[in-house]
């Protein structure tokens, strides 16, 4: 009789305890840890930008040296999709249901992150700063989908008012990657020209597979623009600068942040990056900006690999996971995906090494209150890979 | 015109490397009667032996291009004498599967030890320095592809034609059962080939590799090369080379007058198209069942 007594005790408390436990913890995170995750491309065609998902996990063991966030160290779940959607969404969905992520941070490639947003989105899980600047993270908004990527649209706008308004350019083409990246790129450039009574004088799309750029040239030599707009993978654009060059072509060629590593760029293109203009979304590496250079000092000196680089990308994965750092740190001891998103909706001018990064209360019928920053600067390639600023931080408004 | 002239140059000379390659996979499937779809990536490990030469050890150019040539040859030699050959009851099927098989190994290999990042690769020509022809340009580095394909064809042609080896090379592909009771070497023969045509395709990594370099870079005119190899029938060296300079002009006039969007695609097209009305190919004159 009080064997059974024990028994029905012991089994009580046991269901209580399962109870009390799966009403206050959250998946991915215990009283010692915080589970987040990451997608990069490693190898394949994108691997230039594989960077960026390495620069986010030295980040992270900086904080977790520093004694973690309110106790618990971050755990960070990174893998490689090589660029390829199939990939990110397997791996995605491994990690969410094996290992059970908290919340997802960067992921390079609009193709890759539009191949699991509506999985995370379902299972409401937070996702902070997709490494790409399409508008698709935002519009319609998502309640737990924050970006930190200016939009490409605006990095676009940007680039065109500074062609025409500054340099007095008139005849402005675009090549542009056959995809929502690329797209977005397109519609940027399409609607700031507009506003000056302008139009592109060539649209030339470029497939991620192509290997031979020269028909692509030809069609942007054949417009005679004076400017050019790159809006393709680092191969490619380096590809069209440097096909121009041999051809005797010489536009202004201006590209998106995803090509603004200038050592890299200079390097690989043999020089011929030198008097690209690019948008930047963040602190120029080798600028002196005092939080950047605690940044070296703390993550990269002291976790990068032997052969990595403190470049663009690299502090690109730091920047997509300050403001998730600073929420979770907001959120006090407790920590939970509600409080979460309330803890980033709270952010009004945020600064790390990127723009000022705001986000407002939920509203579905305003995209603005899930797009975290919306400055870039403009800067140019000189000499042996150097950095030239040629704007201070901006807005299109 | 000028447009059109210009489409027709682009086309030669973006066909020179499909051609290296088309004629590097038309030497195995000569012998052999497999598709090496390792062929790209056999040709990438030479690329970067070269670029571990230039950049880790500082070797001079005239000594690093050569003895990655050489390695070439050897790594040939070494798939077909510790992979291919060691196939169970090998039918073409199963060993189209270990070349792919083989593809996928060799490029990891390359990830693993050189990292997926963009290399630039010294050479002794700038891939960005052109020549004009009154308004014509082609870059330099296209003329050098130009000069090596075709000589590279002119060399391998004469080969099989005069050379014991060469002749013993064709004997092994017609009947390999004769060949062996005529007291040649098959298996050598076989190994031969493979070492033969990793020069010839690691010769195409090296010339592309100024322009783009990294461990997906030959996946792209791998497969021209195959596209090409099989306009010219899969077994005729001037028809892979044929092919290719063929190939290249489309895909750069349909890019110029028709769609860039889907230029891309040219290439499965011609092949499709090519194995429905024609399977044996533009050149080939004995065969029939191809690929």
């Amino acid at each position: 009789m009080k064997r059974n007594a024990l028994v029905l005790l012991l089994s009580g408390v046991i269901v209580l305890l399962g109870l009390v436990s799966g009403a206050t913890a959250e998946e991915g995170v215990t009283a010692t840890e915080i589970h987040i995750g990451q997608w990069g491309p490693q190898t394949g065609p994108a691997a230039a930008w594989g960077s960026v998902a390495r620069g986010t996990d030295a980040y992270f063991k900086m904080i977790n040296e520093r004694g973690g966030i309110h106790g618990r160290k971050i755990v960070y779940h990174m893998f490689d999709d090589a660029y390829n959607p199939a990939k990110t969404k397997a791996g995605v969905k491994e990690l969410q249901e094996g290992v059970g992520i908290f919340a997802w941070v960067g992921g390079v490639g609009t193709a890759p992150g539009l191949a699991v947003r509506d999985y995370l989105m379902e299972r409401q899980v937070p996702w902070v700063g997709p490494s790409a600047g399409s508008r698709h993270w935002i519009d319609p908004p998502y309640k737990y989908l924050f970006a930190v990527y200016p939009l490409y649209e605006t990095e676009a706008q940007l680039l065109c008012r500074y062609a025409v308004a500054n340099m007095g350019k008139q005849r402005i083409a675009i090549i542009y990657q056959n995809d929502d990246y690329g797209k977005n790129g397109l519609i940027g450039a399409k609607e700031e020209l507009a506003r000056h009574g302008l139009e592109l004088v060539a649209e030339v799309p470029v497939n991620i597979t192509d290997g031979d750029l020269k028909p692509h040239v030809m069609k942007l030599k054949k417009s005679e623009a004076d400017v050019v707009l790159l809006w393709t993978t680092v191969k490619h654009a380096v590809m069209t600068v440097g096909i121009s060059k041999a051809m005797r072509f010489t536009p202004q060629f201006m590209s998106t942040s995803t090509c603004s590593d200038f050592p890299l760029m200079m390097h690989i293109s043999k020089g011929a990056w030198e008097g690209v203009i690019a948008a930047s979304f963040g602190e120029i590496p080798d600028s002196g900006y005092p939080l950047l250079q605690t940044y070296k000092q703390e993550a990269f000196d002291q976790y990068a690999a032997k052969d990595e680089r403190w470049g663009v990308f690299y502090t690109a994965g730091i920047v997509w996971a300050e403001p998730l750092v600073e929420a979770i740190r907001r959120c006090g001891p407790d920590l939970t995906r509600e409080r979460l998103v309330q803890a980033l909706e709270g952010l009004k001018d945020f600064k790390g090494i990127s723009g000022k990064i705001s986000y407002k209360p939920f509203d579905p019928n305003d995209p603005s209150c899930r797009q975290g920053q919306d400055e870039v600067f403009l800067v140019q390639c000189l000499a042996g890979g150097k950095t030239k600023q040629l704007t201070d931080w901006a807005s299109v408004e | 015109m000028i447009d059109f002239i210009q489409m027709l140059i682009n086309g030669v000379a973006v066909g020179s490397s499909y051609a290296l390659l088309g004629l590097a996979m038309v030497i195995i499937y000569k012998t052999s009667e497999v598709p090496n779809f390792a062929q790209g990536e056999m040709a990438l490990i030479a690329t970067y032996v070269a670029y571990m030469l230039l950049e880790q050890y500082h070797f001079p150019s005239y000594l690093a291009f050569p003895l990655s040539l050489v390695f070439a040859v050897v790594l040939g030699c070494v798939l077909e004498f510790t992979v291919l050959r060691r196939a169970k009851d090998p039918s073409v099927l199963g060993m189209i599967i270990i070349t792919i098989g083989l593809e996928m190994i060799l490029m990891g290999l390359v990830s693993w030890k050189f990292g997926a990042e963009q290399k630039s690769m010294p050479f002794p020509i700038s891939p960005y320095d052109s020549v004009m022809f009154g308004e014509f340009f082609v870059s330099t580095l296209e003329i050098l592809t130009l000069i090596v394909a075709l000589c590279t064809m002119i060399v391998l042609f004469l080969f099989f034609r005069f050379s014991r080896l060469g002749m013993a090379m064709k004997a092994t592909q017609q009947n390999p059962m004769a060949a062996r009771i005529m007291g040649i070497r098959t298996r050598r023969i076989l190994m031969a080939t493979w070492g033969i045509s990793s020069l010839v395709g690691a010769s195409a990594g090296l010339l592309i590799a100024p322009i783009i370099m990294q461990p997906y870079m030959m996946w792209d005119p791998m497969l021209k090369g195959f596209a090409a190899a099989v306009m010219g029938g899969m077994t005729s060296l001037p028809g892979a080379v044929f092919g290719a300079y063929l190939l290249g002009i489309i895909e750069n006039l349909f890019g110029g007058y028709i769609s860039i969007e889907f230029k891309s695609v040219v290439a499965f097209v011609v092949i499709v198209l090519m194995l429905c009305i024609r399977p044996s190919g533009l050149f080939a004159r004995h065969y029939v069942k191809k690929v």
